[in-house]
């Protein structure tokens, strides 16, 4: 447990570019890829953008964003494997934060879901009626980037900009 | 046929600065929670786990923004491990004289109860030594207070 703890910190440490712009910030989460772990990631974005000074539903927008972003990782991405972990990141700079999202792409995200909407008909047709998470996160956030990971997986770039109050 | 589950486990990597210690305060208890801890014993676990931050952030990383403060909770055998881990430009091993009574009467000053106040919340902490050099600083709690 000890040994693996510590691979885990080496990790971390190695992610962190050591000549980022020194007006960024950056909180590193890995999770289980186990469904109900992307609270945590929810309770901590939350708290970053508490911090910056987001509105109460600019937070609550935030978290539901993230929550979409995690489970499709845990789901799709990283198809349920427990042995997987969903990586994200909150840059966090002075007009806006940047969160990302990546998993190990054990299935590749299929382009014709990220497509702006989707078809309210072919939702129907599912039993889980799902399907809109991609809608939603679009809906949610002011900018969403569909990128391939540094280390092979899919990941989902996300920006929520911070609108000075007048 | 009973099936071992693998340690359920997350990590944390914080900028080495004041505020950023609820970030991990907030995940730490959100893991907590989600691991079934009762709310009395999520609290404690925030207090105690803010401490560390902090102690790591003003101490280890002499308050020097472009460090990292990591941290890495694992969940096992009924016990959830938090281990905060800093650079160790100060060491601070040592335990620190609860000397409550001269600090009420302002002849010392009043912080630098962080390592008694979380030894006082959490079941076991200590300092592991660290290859990278830097303290570690663990601390172990069952979901529920042990009667």
């Amino acid at each position: 447990m000890v040994a693996g703890a510590r691979r885990g910190w080496v990790k971390i440490m190695a992610n962190v570019s050591p000549g980022a712009d020194p007006v960024e910030r950056v909180v590193e989460l890995h999770l289980p890829s186990r469904l109900g772990y992307e609270k945590v990631a929810m309770d901590a974005a939350a708290s970053v953008a508490r911090r910056m000074g987001f509105s109460a539903d600019r937070v609550e927008a935030l978290r539901t964003a993230l929550a979409e972003a995690v489970t499709n990782a845990i789901e799709h991405g990283n198809a349920h494997n427990a042995d997987t972990r969903v990586l994200v990141i909150l840059t966090v700079r002075p007009s806006e934060l940047v969160v990302s999202v990546a998993d190990q792409g054990f299935k590749p995200i299929d382009k014709a879901k990220i497509a702006p909407t989707p078809n309210i008909e072919d939702s129907f047709s599912r039993a889980d009626k799902g399907g809109w998470g991609i809608w939603l996160i679009r809906e949610l956030m002011d900018e969403v980037e569909f990128t391939t990971a540094p280390t092979g997986g899919n990941q989902v770039r996300m920006v929520i900009h911070l609108e000075k109050q007048p | 046929m009973h099936k071992v589950s693998a340690p359920l486990s997350i990590e944390l990597s914080i900028p080495s600065e004041f505020g950023y210690e609820r970030v991990v305060r907030e995940a730490v208890a959100s893991f907590a929670r989600r691991i079934g801890f009762a709310s009395e014993r999520v609290e404690d676990l925030k207090t105690a786990v803010s401490e560390a931050c902090l102690n790591a952030i003003e101490h280890g990383n002499a308050q020097m923004p472009e460090m990292r403060v990591d941290v890495n909770c694992v969940w096992e055998n009924d016990v959830l491990m938090v281990r905060v881990l800093d650079h160790g430009l100060k060491r601070y091993t040592g335990h620190v004289a609860p000397c409550i009574t001269s600090r009420v009467h302002g002849e010392a000053p009043p912080r630098g109860m962080g390592l008694y106040l979380i030894a006082q919340l959490v079941d076991t902490c200590g300092f592991e030594s660290s290859p990278e050099g830097g303290n570690v600083l663990y601390m172990s709690m069952h979901p529920r207070r042990m009667a």
